[in-house]
């Protein structure tokens, strides 16, 4: 019943979207306004039947109508209520009505927002949104249903993977995919725009700010997953450069690199074929992560399965990419003439640099993940491609960024001029060598880190620098304090202010990570009752093993009592949890948190329970807190930079 | 023109820099996958490359010292085995008579020195028929004594 109902609406909306797609070229031609109204209605109806498809499997994960097949492989009795309603995106069928709801959600606001500001666009956004929707229904539809029936019905379901019963697991492939569909809503708008040969700066707004929404959500996703791996997987790292990984992350690098050459185009008028190419770029890896994801071309702990939906989504990707850029290069013209770069010593070309240092990373990890693909296709040797190769390329092109980041939003627009290069970098430059010199003598003895805190360092100065001009500005002229001058300043110009606070923000993420890359220290070793283990600072006494009957597995704990440099921390308990529908128990790893470092401890095994004999192995890695620190800045200045608290100037930064 | 060759002149820069840390970091860190037997047809030329080898851990070649945690066992892929030696905590589903992967060199002995083992995990989560198992007694890595 359920699934009839779920699987009925899939196929109507199949057919609404396909009626929006037809109906906007009903209206070209025939010159009737009637048409386009109908692309509305295509999408609202889409959004009610997806709607209601996605809330008949939500019905169904929740009752346990273990006659869906779906539902009978991803919930049991005993699973509690709120992992019941995860279910939806623990497996593949599922997932894919998560994207197309999240899709269709994103069509329908941009259908209500829009419709009554932009009557000549909007029909041509909504066609394209259609035409991506029609696609991932007709995968639901006949490829990948997740509303498939199963008989004799089972007494009771398979469970989700327990690695995946975890608070982070409810919202990091949520956010994730909203960041990825959220990509549409440019690519959406550029579309039409190359539609309709409209291609001047009107067409530009929309999508930058639906950018900055989906460069949040892509931002925080993968922020979230990071935080995932690292309190959960226990393996004591948060990013391993797994191909699924890099497929969530590189759709993130064009988004940002459009972020700040938009605000080239908006200036000056220029690279408007770049803009248009990073928006069909950013989209399609959304696809082709799908596809990475899905296909089973590549081993990864994300990949679901293997089955026919990756070749489809290779065959809408080829669809994609040819064509866009056919459109593209069909408008061509009117995308010609535009102003030159007066000099390299500018704004526009602080921009550019940065574009092409994102590109180039996109490139470099592009190339890292489907090089095993290429090197069987073509050579027919197995290789793989290992974090090494991803940290030596990324590390260089991301440092470049970070000083590129400190000068970008200072440097004047067309000519700096030798006194704006002054009086906006000498003080932070010189104060953020001596911050160098200060880490060096302390003990940041290696040049890699040296020369990324002394980087860091210097962006944040010129942030703080500029800010601190402004509000002298502002004391002067209006007679503010700091705290009401800030809030004029942000409020006079949330765009530029957002911004530098979500710099703020990356610097710390960039912070924790150099310091966890280069200073981590990571011992292992079988310990008998009392013995010591002395790792850096700390000593780590093992105190014993515990074993518990617990609701859904039993679980065996070491009791192990740290120590830093003499004082007692209390005692960390990491565990081994053995599931009895899983071959291999599940570790629990434990850490504890400081500002400066964080001490991690995963049980790896242990002999007899009463025989007190355990294998610890300890990490402590310097400044990781900082990351998910850094993560909260970036989401207040996102919020800053988009949220409507106050008029914003037509002076935008 | 003299504007366009500049450009030029920095695309070029740009892509003969990006290609020269693609090309050192490929070399570093790409890393070939052999079977043993493949290995054994190429000792020799093997040895000091960095390489990945998959196989099985034969029933009964798996000799560990769990107090200084190090594990000798020998992978095969049906036809020959190659013997592996590795420091360290291996992860929970490496046992005999199961696939593994092993990542490190051949040293001077002529036995694959591993830096990391890999195991292989089944396709899908598939739980027990049976329902519930004992409780585990103990667990020690690379041995599944914990399912009775």
């Amino acid at each position: 019943m359920t699934a009839t109902l779920g699987h009925t609406s899939i196929f109507v909306a199949l057919l609404f979207a396909l009626w929006g797609v037809v109906s906007p070229i009903l209206a070209y031609r025939s010159n009737s306004e009637r048409y386009f109204a109908f692309t509305r209605i295509a999408i609202l109806a889409q959004f009610a039947l997806v709607t209601l498809a996605a809330a008949s499997l939500i019905y169904g994960l929740v009752t346990t109508d273990f006659s869906i097949r779906y539902v009978a492989f991803n919930t049991t009795r005993a699973t509690p209520v709120y992992y019941r309603v995860t279910g939806l995106w623990g497996a593949l069928e599922g997932s894919l009505l998560l994207w197309e709801w999240i899709l269709i959600i994103f069509s329908g606001l941009v259908a209500w927002i829009y419709w009554g500001r932009q009557r000549e666009t909007i029909p041509w956004v909504l066609m394209v949104f259609s035409i991506v929707s029609a696609f991932f229904l007709g995968v639901i539809a006949f490829v990948s249903n997740p509303f498939e029936t199963i008989s004799p019905v089972p007494a009771d379901g398979r469970g989700l993977n327990p690695l995946l019963e975890d608070a982070n697991m409810m919202t990091h492939p949520p956010l994730l995919y909203t960041g990825f569909v959220g990509l549409t809503v440019p690519y959406a708008f550029a579309m039409a725009a190359l539609i309709r040969g409209k291609v001047d700066e009107a067409w530009i707004v929309p999508p930058r700010r639906w950018t900055i929404i989906a460069w949040f959500f892509l931002t925080a996703g993968n922020l979230v997953g990071a935080w995932w791996s690292y309190h959960v997987l226990g393996w004591g790292g948060y990013w391993a450069w797994d191909p699924v990984e890099n497929a969530a992350f590189m759709p993130w690098l064009p988004a940002t690199a459009f972020l700040h050459s938009v605000q080239v185009q908006e200036r000056r008028r220029m690279l408007k074929v770049w803009n248009l190419s990073l928006i069909i770029i950013a989209f399609s890896l959304t696809i082709f992560g799908t596809f990475l994801t899905r296909s089973g071309i590549l081993s990864s702990i994300h990949a679901f399965s293997s089955g026919p939906v990756g070749g489809v989504f290779l065959v809408f990707l080829s669809f994609v990419l040819l064509s866009s850029f056919g459109l593209l290069a069909f408008r061509a013209d009117l995308l010609k003439g535009q102003p030159e770069l007066n000099s390299m010593v500018s704004r526009e070309s602080a921009f550019l640099l940065n574009n092409i240092v994102l590109v180039s990373a996109l490139f470099t990890i592009f190339l890292g993940t489907i090089f095993p693909l290429l090197s069987e296709a073509i050579a027919g040797t197995q290789v793989s491609v290992g974090a090494p190769y991803f940290n030596s390329v990324t590390v260089p092109l991301f440092l470049l960024l970070v000083f590129l980041m400190g000068v970008g939003p200072m440097i004047a627009w067309r000519r700096a001029s030798w006194d704006n290069l002054k009086r906006n970098f000498l003080w932070p430059a010189a104060a953020s060598l001596l911050a160098g010199v200060g880490l060096f003598i302390w003990k940041v003895r290696d040049f890699l880190p040296l020369l990324a805190f002394t980087l860091l360092a210097f962006v944040v100065l010129t942030i703080f620098y500029d800010t601190a001009l402004a509000l002298r500005a502002r004391h002067r002229n209006a007679g503010e304090g700091v705290i009401r001058g800030l809030v004029t300043l942000a409020r006079r110009n949330q765009r530029r202010y957002g911004g530098l606070v979500v710099h703020l923000g990356v610097v710390l993420v960039i912070l924790g990570i150099a310091g966890s890359m280069t200073y981590s220290i990571e011992r292992e070793a079988t310990m008998n009752l009392k013995e010591h283990l002395n790792v850096g600072p700390y000593l780590i006494q093992f105190e014993g093993l515990k074993g518990s009957q617990q609701p859904t597995h039993f679980r065996v704990e070491g009791s192990f009592r740290v120590f830093h440099e003499g004082d007692t921390w209390g005692v960390l308990s990491p565990a081994l949890k053995f599931f009895p529908n899983q071959q291999s128990p599940v570790g629990r790893a434990v850490h504890r948190s400081t500002i400066g470092e964080d001490i991690y401890l995963i049980l790896s095994g242990f002999s007899e329970l009463d025989k007190n004999q355990a294998t610890l192995k300890v990490l402590v890695r310097p400044l990781v807190v900082w990351i998910w620190v850094g993560g909260f800045v970036i989401a207040l200045g996102t919020l800053l930079a988009i949220l409507p608290l106050g008029k914003t100037s037509p002076e935008t930064a | 023109m003299h504007r366009n060759r500049r450009f030029i002149i920095g695309g070029l820069i740009i892509v003969a820099a990006l290609a020269y840390i693609i090309y050192g970091g490929m070399r570093e860190a790409i890393v070939y996958f052999v079977t043993p037997s493949e290995l054994k047809a190429t000792e020799a030329a093997s040895v000091d490359k960095f390489l990945r080898m998959g196989g099985m851990v034969v029933n009964g070649s798996l000799q560990k010292d769990v107090k200084n945690l190090t594990y000798r066992f020998e992978l095969t892929d049906g036809t020959a085995s190659f013997p592996v030696f590795f420091r360290g905590v291996p992860p929970d589903l490496f046992t005999e008579g199961k696939g593994a992967v092993v990542e490190g060199r051949i040293g001077p002995d002529g036995v694959f020195q591993a830096t990391t083992i890999m195991a292989k995990h089944a396709e899908e989560y598939s739980p027990h028929a049976d329902g519930k198992d004992g409780y585990p007694k103990s667990f020690v890595p690379g041995k599944e004594s914990a399912q009775q």
